[in-house]
This record gives C-alpha cells, sequence and structure tokens, in this order.
C-alpha cells in the first residue's frame, strides 16, 4: 500500500469516525448544541421531559406583525387594559415580553405551567402578589410566590412549615388537595418568569437543576423540530395522555391519534396548519378520509367568493401516518373583517 | 554419492506456496492503490460528490431562508431529506452503478491488458487473485463512498432535524451500503469473469430487469438483488418519477431476516463461483 493510499484510507476513515461519534454523542444527548436543545426556544430545558403538551408564542414576533398593528387601530379600548396591567405589574406586554412557552405534563391541569420570558421589575411583581396575600418560600434557590388566593384554614400550618423547609421537604409535603394546584410564580432566571399551578413551578425548579428536560425526550423533540423554524406560534403534544381522561363515549369517537402538531405564522394574514400523526397507515387513512369528505362539504358551501378563497386554501396533505391540514387567512380578509365585521363576508 | 544427494536435498530450504487468505491479502494490498488512482476514481468521485455539493445547497438555502424548504408543496424536514437523497443517489444509483464498473472489472482488466498472466504465473492460488481483488474493489468503494453520506448526513439533517434522532437511521444507511456493494460487487465480480461482454450484461441486469421485474407484482422480484437491498432502507420511498411511483405501490417488503438471508445467500454462491470461474477457465489473450 503506497504512502497516498493510506493517507486517503486514514482520511476517509476519520470523516466516518468523526461523523459516528458526533451522531452517537448527539444520541445520548451529550452534547447540548447537537441535539434538539437547540432546536425551539431556549425556555424548552426548563419543561419536564415527561410533558404531554408544548406551546410556544413568539410575542415580540406577533406584536410586531400587520396583523396586531391592525388590531391595535381597530380596537383601541385594548391600550386601557394593557396600561392597567402595566400599572399592576410593571409589565408592557407590547414590549416587554418577548415569548412564551407553555406546557401540560401528564397531571393536566395540576402541571399546567407558562414561561415568560422578557423584562421584568421582580420587586414590584412580588410587593403585587403579597396585596393578593401571596407569601415568598425558597425552593431550590430561587424565590417562589405562592398562595394567591384565599387561604384554606386547613392548609396553613403546612403552608407556614414549608416556609423555612428546603426545597426537598417542601416536595415531600405536596398532597394533590393541599394547595399545591393553587397559582405560584417563580423567576427561574432574572429574565425568566415561571408561572402556574405551584407543583408545574416546583417540578420546572427541579427540571432546571436536574438537566431532565423536555430536550432529552427524543419524540417530541421530532416534533418540535419540524414546526419550530418558520412560524411564530406553534404546539405539540400526544393525545393518548389526554384520551385516557376522557369519558368513555367520547374517547371511542376519537380517532386514533398519536401526536398532534398546531402551527401558526402570523404576519399581514394568518397561516395556520394542523398535523396529527394516527397509530397505524390505515387510521391515518380513515381520518383523512373523514377530513377530506368535511373539505369538501365547507367548500361546496362556500358560494361567497371571499369565503370560497379562504375554503380552497385549506389543503389536506400527508402520506404514511401523517395527516395534515393547512390553510390560509389572507391579509385582505382580515382588513375585511376588521372594516366591516362579520357582516363583511355576507354577499349583498 | 547418491547418499550425498539427498542429504543435500533434504538441507535444502523448501518452499511451501502461501495460503489462500495470505495470498488474496497480497493482491488486495497491491490492487487497492491501483483501484484508487485509476481513472475510474474520478467517475467515483463524481458520483458521490453531487450528493455532497446538493447538500450543501439545500443547507445554504435553508441558512438564507426563514421559511421552510418544501418539495411539490410539501414541507421537507432535514432527515426526510437525507432519507429522500440515500434513495436516489446512493441506493437507487451508486451502489449498483459503482458495483458493475469495479466488479466487471476486477478480472476483465486484467484479460484486457494482458496482464493475468503474471498473476496466474504467480506460485499463488488463482481464486485468491479475485477474492484479494474483490476485496480491494470493496476497499476502494467504502471509502470513498461513505464519508460523502457523512458528509451529507452532517449537513442535511440538522435541518429541523436532529443528529442523535437520525443516528439510528445513519447506522442501518451505512450498513446496508456496505452491504449492497458486497453482494453487488460479488455478483458483478461472477458476471466478469465469466463472461466476455460483462459491462452489457450487468447494464442490463441492473437497469433492465431489476427496473422490469420490481415494477410487476408477483415472484420475478425475488430474482433481483434490489428487492431483498431496498426491504432494509429504514427511508420512505420517494415517488419522483412514474416508475418509482408504481413500483412504491407494488412494494412488497420483506422482512429483515429474510432480506438478510437471501443477501448472505447471493454474496456467497457468486463470490465463491467467480473464484471457481478463475480457478478453471483457460483465459485465451488475444494477440
Amino acid at each position: 500500500m503506497t504512502k497516498s493510499t493510506r493517507y486517503l484510507a486514514f482520511g476517509s476513515a476519520a470523516i466516518v469516525v468523526f461523523g459516528l461519534c458526533t451522531g452517537l454523542v448527539a444520541y445520548y444527548g451529550g452534547i447540548p448544541s447537537l441535539t434538539a436543545s437547540r432546536v425551539g426556544p431556549p425556555e424548552l430545558a426548563l419543561v419536564p421531559a415527561d410533558a404531554s403538551i408544548v406551546a410556544f408564542a413568539d410575542v415580540r414576533d406577533v406584536m410586531d406583525s400587520e396583523l396586531r398593528q391592525k388590531l391595535r387601530e381597530a380596537l383601541p379600548g385594548d391600550q386601557k387594559k394593557r396600561e392597567e396591567l402595566q400599572r399592576l405589574t410593571g409589565i408592557d406586554i407590547e414590549r416587554d415580553i418577548d415569548r412564551v412557552v407553555a406546557a401540560v405534563g401528564a397531571d393536566a391541569e395540576h402541571s399546567v405551567v407558562a414561561f415568560l420570558s422578557g423584562r421584568f421589575n421582580p420587586t414590584q411583581i412580588e410587593s403585587l402578589a403579597r396585596q393578593h396575600g401571596g407569601e415568598v418560600v425558597d425552593y431550590g434557590g430561587k424565590r417562589l410566590i405562592r398562595g394567591m388566593r384565599p387561604k384554606h384554614p386547613d392548609n396553613h400550618s403546612v403552608a407556614t412549615a414549608r416556609v423555612h423547609g428546603t426545597a426537598h421537604a417542601a416536595k415531600a409535603d405536596v398532597h394533590p388537595h393541599s394547595g399545591d394546584d393553587s397559582p405560584a410564580l417563580a423567576f427561574i432566571e432574572p429574565n425568566v418568569l415561571a408561572i402556574g399551578a405551584e407543583t408545574a413551578v416546583k417540578r420546572a425548579i427541579d427540571t432546571q437543576k436536574s438537566g431532565q428536560n423536555i430536550t432529552t425526550n427524543g419524540d417530541v423533540m421530532k416534533i418540535i423540530s419540524s414546526v419550530a423554524t418558520g412560524n411564530n406560534v406553534w404546539a405539540v403534544g400526544r393525545m393518548d395522555h389526554f384520551v385516557s381522561r376522557l369519558p368513555q363515549e367520547v374517547a371511542m369517537r376519537m380517532p386514533p391519534i398519536q401526536w398532534f402538531a398546531a402551527t401558526g405564522r402570523v404576519n399581514g394574514g394568518i397561516h395556520a396548519s394542523l398535523r396529527a400523526e394516527a397509530v397505524d397507515d390505515q387510521a391515518a387513512e380513515n381520518l383523512r378520509d373523514v377530513v377530506r369528505g368535511g373539505l369538501a362539504l365547507v367548500k361546496m358551501q362556500s358560494a361567497d367568493p371571499k369565503m370560497a378563497s379562504l375554503a380552497q386554501s385549506i389543503r389536506l396533505e400527508g402520506s404514511g401516518k401523517t395527516v395534515s391540514v393547512s390553510f390560509t387567512v389572507p391579509a385582505e380578509l382580515i382588513d375585511l373583517l376588521l372594516a366591516k365585521g362579520p357582516r363583511g363576508l355576507v354577499q349583498n | 554419492m547418491q547418499d550425498s544427494i539427498r542429504s543435500t536435498i533434504s538441507n535444502t530450504p523448501q518452499h511451501t506456496a502461501p495460503g489462500f487468505l495470505y495470498s488474496a491479502f497480497r493482491v488486495f494490498d497491491f490492487s487497492l492503490s491501483q483501484m484508487l488512482w485509476s481513472r475510474r476514481t474520478i467517475f467515483m468521485l463524481l458520483v458521490v460528490g453531487v450528493p455532497v455539493v446538493l447538500a450543501t445547497v439545500v443547507r445554504l438555502i435553508d441558512q438564507l431562508s426563514t421559511s421552510a424548504m418544501q418539495v411539490n408543496g410539501v414541507a421537507m424536514d432535514g432527515p426526510a431529506i437525507f432519507g429522500m437523497m440515500i434513495w436516489m443517489f446512493f441506493v437507487r444509483f451508486s451502489v449498483p452503478v459503482l458495483s458493475i464498473f469495479y466488479g466487471t472489472a476486477l478480472i476483465a482488466d486484467e484479460v484486457d491488458d494482458k496482464t493475468i498472466t503474471f498473476l496466474f504465473t504467480r506460485p499463488i492460488p488463482r481464486g485468491a487473485v479475485l477474492v484479494g481483488k474483490y476485496l480491494a474493489f470493496l476497499a476502494s468503494t467504502l471509502l470513498v463512498v461513505l464519508p460523502s453520506v457523512m458528509l451529507v448526513w452532517l449537513l442535511v439533517v440538522p435541518i429541523r432535524g436532529t443528529l442523535g434522532g437520525s443516528f439510528i437511521p445513519l447506522v442501518k444507511d451505512l450498513a446496508i451500503l456496505a452491504a449492497g456493494f458486497a453482494v453487488y460487487g460479488a455478483f458483478f465480480a461472477f458476471i466478469g469473469a465469466k463472461f466476455k461482454r460483462p459491462l452489457m450484461i450487468a447494464l442490463f441486469f441492473v437497469f433492465a430487469w431489476e427496473n422490469a421485474a420490481l415494477l410487476f407484482p408477483g415472484y420475478m422480484r425475488r430474482f433481483t438483488i434490489a428487492h431483498y437491498l431496498q426491504g432494509l432502507v429504514p427511508h420512505t420511498m420517494p415517488s419522483d418519477s412514474a416508475v418509482t411511483l408504481i413500483q412504491s405501490v407494488f412494494q412488497e417488503t420483506p422482512t429483515l431476516g429474510t432480506s438478510l438471508f437471501w443477501l448472505a445467500v447471493i454474496w456467497a454462491v457468486f463470490l465463491w463461483l467467480a473464484a471457481r470461474v478463475v480457478e478453471r477457465r483457460e483465459y485465451v489473450l488475444e494477440q
């Protein structure tokens, strides 16, 4: 073997070995920048790995959109509510919030948490919470504000005991009906505010410490990676966690969907899509048939040209286990709605 | 006197012929450089270079554009694009075409260049010549093709996809490509050793017979290599033309065990047959 052949062999082997090692490390989640955490907002690192639904809104982008400018002009009363919120919390929703990530855990309403990322005044928010009966406790090194609702007499002693307790001690006290479902908030980072059920906010603090976040969940991240680019609003979730909670009558009629992903792109108009992943190809085909029938009905009934253009924009796509429906609300249609209200859509 | 002659003969060191594996390794050693630095390698670099260039372009377009890349109106993510490229550039094209050009030439080139006599006059089994050259073909194609696949993967998959999530399919792809080269290579090595116009037969087998057999439902597809190889590919078969659309409709995927078993059988049988042909055939060099 000549020297040049040896160099070529080593070079080729080096590329393959480098790629395989990179893939292997990424597979085990060892390089955050190479794994799915690079996909989506950084607040995903606070969402527990077993979250059933994850939603995201790029508030900054939506607020700067043409649609929002039009709404602001069309609905001037909205301004007063914003000013009231700013007076109370110091938060100007138009400027201070950049993005929101919300998550729902397997525990549904007890595990709802939203992470607001932006510029906040912690002192003002804390004093407002205290005015509403809130108390500040230390949990995992973070200041947790909780109890912002009328306290139940039975919960008082438990709450007091927790004030000086450690994070683990406080966690041990948790009882599903003892007050941990009450709203709480905590500054996880100076610019990240977590709001939600107390259990969920505590879980977010634990998640940040342990690193066992949603970015280590390959199934969810695969779907998030497919929606996180090009959309300023999206939500993805597992259906099976919720189907088991529904009444049997309803659950039986639900299509066998494993995952769903809803996306929206807000600018002058709105482009939205809803994608579902069925349990198998047959179930997806059945679902496509149902949706196809529904769409045909909608298109047949859209006699008005303006509504017809909206109906024509509805597209059914997908192959294999995937079913996807997308539609576009054009800027002209929104202008018409804002100018004349729903009557603008009716043909004279 | 006779005793002294006998003792002289017995004291003379005896040179035994090298074994089959050692002989094959020696042939592999000098054939590898010969194959890698031949004109065929330029063709091979072109074949595997196009996907890398395309992957770079796709990545650049994605970096510059804010919206998702669409193919026929359907948004595509990196892993889907990678799967499509594996099918179109590697499984359907690079593997059979490179195997044809290298596999059929293993012995045919030596015959055409009239150098086969030099190899056959060596004190090594004739079959070892073919096996050594076959191993050199396998090494040279894998040394060029696998890095190309790896570069395409590193460039394309991070587009709305994750390297971690696509790692297992990548490992499968690399194994499938290696198996493809091994099996097609063994088959075309036999064609090259047995027939006088091997290139035509090999091209007919891949582009006419295999395509036609896969097009129709029935048992004919079982007499192709593509049927077993394509059954292993972890990506969805793209339907980019009428032929592939029909193929995807009638696609009948054999089980993993069946595919592996028949690929192993085809590989072993045709490599053995090729070595046997070379052992027994009397090559007449044209003057």
